[in-house]
């Protein structure tokens, strides 16, 4: 790069008054302030730590689960406590634990990996890291309060409905969860847009560590995969809370439509949590072989396809419900598939051990407890996917030790591995092998103890997720001899987290770039400081630390970009999302107290929605929405957002006074997001049509196919005219923008007018037929977009008036803009499957 | 599972000790792999050699190696799952048998004889059967893991299994599909016998007319029992349920000829059925049955021991 002036060796003093300036932005405040901390590394470590503190709970649940079936006709647990254990154990493990902790390791560690000071939307880091909180303490609550969720983690219907399930169990569950996932989509989001957008200047996307590669992917996937249970969840809520008949057989619905919607996500959840924990093993071991990963471009295909073929393989978990045999021959050979590029991994793997000169150290042991379990739960995979076998095993025990083979030993180890590598980072000081040892073996051995004779037990026909047994049925030793290396296991896991304790305070402090890694997270002081880099280097090779040794202190010394700091600005390269040349500087906001406060108020509306206050859940709802207005309040031109808007002239311009900000890819990965949840709607809609075995249809169409259409005008007209807005603003050619902005939000009005006309219109009788109720949903989806995009249109109106929206700060108009453009093709989509798809074969 | 008694139940028996061998083997191999590599340190190959020899690991283990698995897998399976179609087969029709699963207990019913029963189900040896599945209340699963893989039981849904026992035994079946609180105790005998033992059982139960109760007890059966039950083989009595598709509890038509009592938590020996009226609640917690604990000892012993005449 030859437009940045590197700046001249400095001395210890120079380094020392870079690092007060820099302290001075970027520094995160102590006592109550602390909760408006927005830092990556400080939203990364909470996640962490929370992360741990579920899996120990998880882990309690699992020691009563197998306290109560060590012995036949035990009667330690009832029959409803056993029920909301082992849901509970499955939820937290897979909802709290796996999923959230790896968020929280990539948002700790991208950033510092790919050269950036922080991820691209620090606030939606905190808003997620407090609806996680908040979300698994209300889940959690109900187990004091003795109404756990009890009807199994994948919430089956119609067990979960209020008919078979009338108390709050369900309601926590599903209002509990779908809290937590907001965590997951802002994760994937910001994961998605930081990776693409801010790297170290130079780095393509073929010079990406490889750890990045595998989060892009796993970030696209949790954006696609995981809407469709969300929206189940909403629905199934929906149908306690109001009656709407999604999934009741008698009136149109069908429960197996929940089943589809669950395992759309439930599949692809799984590669969610392996592909980070291989990722981990990918940046592990070829530092501790000394030589590259072998094959990596092998490896990112293999990635890529592993998250393309994921989500064709969720019927799988339903081969008994009697599907076609095509089909189940189809995703039978689908499912196996996936050993292809989870082969190709693990041979790399082998490769690069062979060609390198391994050293041992106590990650590298963590590694090969993984590889062992690991191969050994992928290969009772393969098995499983075999359709006459898996009629035989299905919801027996054998699944339950196939699955906590590949979930621990593809997601537990390797994490451990990345906990004992990372370690230096967060706490400064280097692991030893003396507890860390014990750990290990005694978790290695109570898990293969645990879950090794299960594969047995459920050969032997034990089905899953039963209270207790009969004597005689030869159960008795295999489960007295997994209930034994489960306490083992356990007693692993606490040793581990003894050591983890006294790390922390005898460790032995860390010198720099400790076990001689290739990436750049090893540049930064040990424990970092918050804006990672002093100053922000130019990357082109995949292993900057091997190929230039001195950076870490040429880094400190502020010799590369962006070390200035007298503007107050937190500043990051914004980069070409493919060859990684520099763009603009992207300036990031400061500590905000917004995404707590946002958060806490969700808290509260989910806390009043589970005791039915709807008024005051009503209420709350209002207020989240100013706060998020508010929020959006302190962006582009706002003094908050960049106090000082001078460059200098040699520097490349700010984002906010260009038309390509972060903001734009973050609207365009949540509209996908959003999108893959409104196919899950479509999908619902004609899976229903032609699946349900007792589809109701009324006599007319509900919907006005003309008051369809008048609605959809004023819609096309926002749409259009925004695009000229914009367009003219992109030329710095526009007068009066804000009358142009008025008028336009009062033509979303009428759009949303028209749109509540409608549905008060229509006939609908939601609560009797699941045509009508999945109608409703449409509509209302369609009602919800038009009202924030009026919001949106007003608010930038608004800011016109207060000059932090014009030619100057331009490019936010152009993100509502992505908003109406969605909004008015949804509606055209409704549209067309509701009213003129219908027309073609005329059912009414 | 490992235990078969059928045609399906082996050929997935044969299939599991098959793959076992294989992924042992393959298990054991990569793991030695690993576990060799950590332990050579290699003197340093040239880049352009150690280019070729990455492709050779990759293309071989990571490509063939699973594609070769696959091919066999399927080639193997997919023969397998063909038999447990219901297919229109030659010589003997199958048998037809309508298992219906409510929370938490089986009814069974062979409707080319009429015969009813609950959480017993009796099977000819030798004879395919295609078993008719669904459901009256949430998803259950049925599952003889002797013999054959399981079909899952949703209602508005009939989904068909084709099984076949082979020789005369007792198999334990047990719902396999998370149903609620007593999942646990959602069990089904099935008792596997000759063609003639068989249609003997049948013949039984179409030819028996249970005995008449008295008035007192007919009285009591009304009052606390009828909403719920009917004795089928009481022909032309008025204690029966009129509409047979609202059955809440098990027909008790065969009650104490039964192996076992509440889907399969208390064996039916002598008092047995005395014994679950008053603790039945206990027995098995939160099942759907009232507590019959506002009855007097002495009129619980009446409607025993009249339920104990029930067996033809």
């Amino acid at each position: 790069m030859t437009d940045i002036t590197a700046n001249p060796q400095s001395d210890q003093a120079e380094q020392d008054r870079l690092h007060q300036d820099l302290d001075e932005i970027w520094g995160n405040p102590r006592g109550w302030r602390a909760l408006s901390i927005v830092n990556h590394t400080t939203i990364g470590v909470r996640f962490l730590v929370t992360g741990l503190f579920f899996f120990v709970i998880g882990l309690l649940l699992a020691m009563l689960i197998r306290t109560q079936l060590a012995i036949p006709g035990n009667t330690f647990l009832g029959p409803d406590e056993y029920n909301q254990v082992f849901t509970m154990h499955g939820t937290v493990m897979m909802f709290l634990f796996a999923v959230p902790i790896l968020e929280g390791l990539a948002i700790y560690l991208l950033p510092k990996m790919l050269g950036a000071r922080d991820m691209l939307f620090p606030r939606l880091s905190a808003l997620g890291y407090w609806s996680y909180l908040f979300g698994g303490l209300i889940l959690l609550s109900s187990l004091l309060l003795d109404v756990a969720p009890n009807a199994g983690w994948f919430m089956y219907t119609p067990l979960s409905d209020r008919v078979y399930s009338p108390g709050l169990n369900s309601d926590f569950w599903l209002i509990g969860i779908t809290f937590v996932e907001i965590s997951a989509i802002s994760a994937g989001v910001e994961i998605v847009v930081s990776i693409l957008r801010a790297r170290a200047p130079g780095m393509g996307l073929h010079q990406m560590p490889v750890f990045a590669w595998y989060m892009l992917v796993v970030a696209m996937m949790i954006l696609i995969g995981f809407p469709p249970m969300i929206l189940a969840s909403l629905m199934l809520e929906i149908s306690r809370a109001a009656d709407l008949p999604f999934f009741d057989v008698a009136r149109g619905g069908d429960p197996i439509l929940w089943q589809h919607l669950f395992w759309l996500f439930g599949h692809p959840e799984v590669y969610i949590i392996f592909l980070p924990a291989a990722g981990i093993v990918s940046t592990i071991l070829p530092v501790f072989c000394g030589r590259p990963l072998v094959g990596y471009r092998w490896v990112v295909l293999g990635v890529l396809t592993t998250g393309f073929i994921s989500f064709g393989l969720w019927v799988h978990h339903m081969f008994t419900i009697g599907i076609p045999q095509l089909a189940q021959l189809f995703f039978s050979a689908a499912s196996m598939l996936v050993a292809v590029p989870t082969g190709i991994q693990v041979f790399s793997w082998i490769a690069t051990l062979w060609l390198g000169k391994p050293r041992f150290e106590l990650p590298m042991l963590w590694l090969v407890g993984f590889i062992v379990i690991f191969v050994a739960g992928g290969l009772t995979g393969v098995m499983l996917s075999l359709v006459p076998f898996d009629w035989q095993v299905h919801d027996t025990y054998f699944v339950v030790a196939h699955f906590h083979y590949v979930l621990v030993g593809g997601m537990f180890f390797p994490l451990m591995a990345g906990i004992y590598y990372w370690l230096p980072h967060f706490s400064g000081r280097m692991p030893s092998m003396t507890l860390g040892r014990w750990g290990f073996w005694l978790t290695f051995i109570g898990f293969n103890l645990t879950f090794l004779i299960m594969h047995w037990t459920g050969l032997m026909g034990m089905p899953r997720r039963v209270y207790t047994y009969e004597s005689g049925l030869g159960w008795d030793l295999p489960n007295l001899i997994s209930s034994i290396g489960g306490f083992i296991m356990a007693f692993g896991v606490a040793t581990f987290l003894l050591d983890l304790f006294l790390h922390f305070r005898f460790g032995e402090k860390a010198g720099e770039n400790p076990w001689k890694a290739d990436t750049l997270e090893w540049a930064t002081q040990l424990p970092p400081t918050a804006y990672n880099f002093v100053s922000l280097p130019d990357v082109t090779t995949r292993h900057p630390l091997w190929d230039q040794p001195h950076l870490p202190k040429a880094i400190a010394n502020g010799e590369y970009g962006l070390s200035v700091s007298g503007h107050g600005r937190r500043e990051t390269w914004g980069v070409d999302p493919v060859t990684g040349r520099i763009r603009h500087i992207i300036h990031l906001p400061g500590n905000s107290m917004w995404p707590f406060v946002l958060s806490a108020l969700l808290a509260v509306v989910c806390i009043c929605l589970l005791v039915s206050a709807y008024t005051l859940a009503g209420l709350g709802t209002m207020a989240a929405l100013v706060v998020c207005l508010r929020w959006s309040w302190e962006n582009g031109a706002h003094p908050k957002a960049a106090p000082d808007a001078h460059t200098k002239p040699d520097e490349p311009p700010l984002h906010s006074r260009t038309f390509d900000g972060p903001g734009l890819w973050g609207m365009g990965t949540t509209l996908i997001s959003n999108g893959s949840l409104y196919l899950s709607l479509l999908f619902g809609w004609f899976y229903l049509w032609s699946v349900s075995p007792n589809w109701q249809i009324p006599a007319q169409n509900p919907l006005n196919h003309g008051f369809m259409l008048a609605a959809l005008l004023p819609a096309l007209a926002t749409t259009v005219w925004l695009r000229r807005v914009v367009r003219q603003l992109k030329q710095k050619n526009i007068s009066r923008l804000g009358l142009h902005l008025w008028s336009i939000t009062v033509l979303g009005l009428l759009h949303t007018l028209l749109l509540v006309m409608l549905i008060f219109e229509a006939p609908l009788k939601p609560t009797e037929t699941t045509h009508d109720a999945v109608l409703l949903v449409m509509l209302g989806y369609s009602l919800l977009h038009a009202v924030v995009g009026v919001l949106a249109a007003g608010l930038q109106a608004l800011r016109v008036h207060w000059g932090y929206v014009g030619i100057s700060a331009p490019y936010e108009p152009k993100i509502v803009l992505q908003w109406w453009v969605y909004t008015t093709t949804v509606f055209v989509i409704t549209y067309t499957a509701t009213v003129l798809f219908p027309l073609t074969w005329k059912p009414y | 599972m490992l235990d078969p008694y059928g045609p399906a139940a082996e050929a997935v028996a044969w299939t599991w000790w098959a793959m076992f061998g294989f992924s042992a083997v393959v298990l054991v191999g990569v793991v030695a792999l690993w576990l060799i590599g950590m332990r050579r340190s290699p003197a340093a190959i040239p880049e352009e050699k150690a280019a070729i020899y990455n492709r050779r690991w990759i293309v071989w283990g990571g490509i063939v190696l699973p594609c070769v698995s696959i091919v066999l897998l399927l080639s193997f399976g997919i023969p397998q799952g063909k038999r447990m179609l219901p297919l229109p087969v030659e010589g003997e029709q199958p048998l037809k048998v309508e298992v219906i699963g409510h929370q938490w207990w089986w009814e069974v019913r062979y409707p080319e004889s009429g015969v009813v029963t609950a959480n017993q189900m009796n099977l000819p040896a030798g004879r395919p059967l295609d078993i008719h599945v669904t459901s009256a209340d949430v998803i259950h699963s049925f599952w003889i893991p002797r013999l054959g893989g399981k079909i899952d039981m949703i209602p508005g849904r009939t989904n068909v299994i084709r099984l076949e026992a082979d020789r005369p035994a007792t198999h334990r079946g047990q719902c396999s599909e998370f149903c609620g609180m007593q999942h646990t105790h959602m069990i089904l005998y099935s008792e596997v016998q000759t063609a003639e033992d068989f249609a003997d059982w049948i013949r039984a139960r179409q030819q028996w007319q249970a005995p008449e109760p008295d008035a007192t007890t007919r009285d009591l059966f009304q009052r606390e029992c009828a909403a719920c039950h009917q004795v089928s083989s009481l022909k032309g009595s008025p204690v029966q349920t009129t509409d047979e598709t609202l059955l809440i509890g098990p027909d008790l038509g065969d009650v104490a000829s039964r192996s076992h009592l509440g889907a399969g938590v208390l064996r039916n020996e002598a008092g047995a059925i005395r014994r679950w009226l008053s603790e039945h609640q206990r027995l098995k917690p939160e099942n759907r049955m009232p507590s019959l604990d506002h009855l007097e000892d002495r009129e619980l012993d009446v409607l025993a021991d009249w339920l104990e005449t029930l067996t033809p």
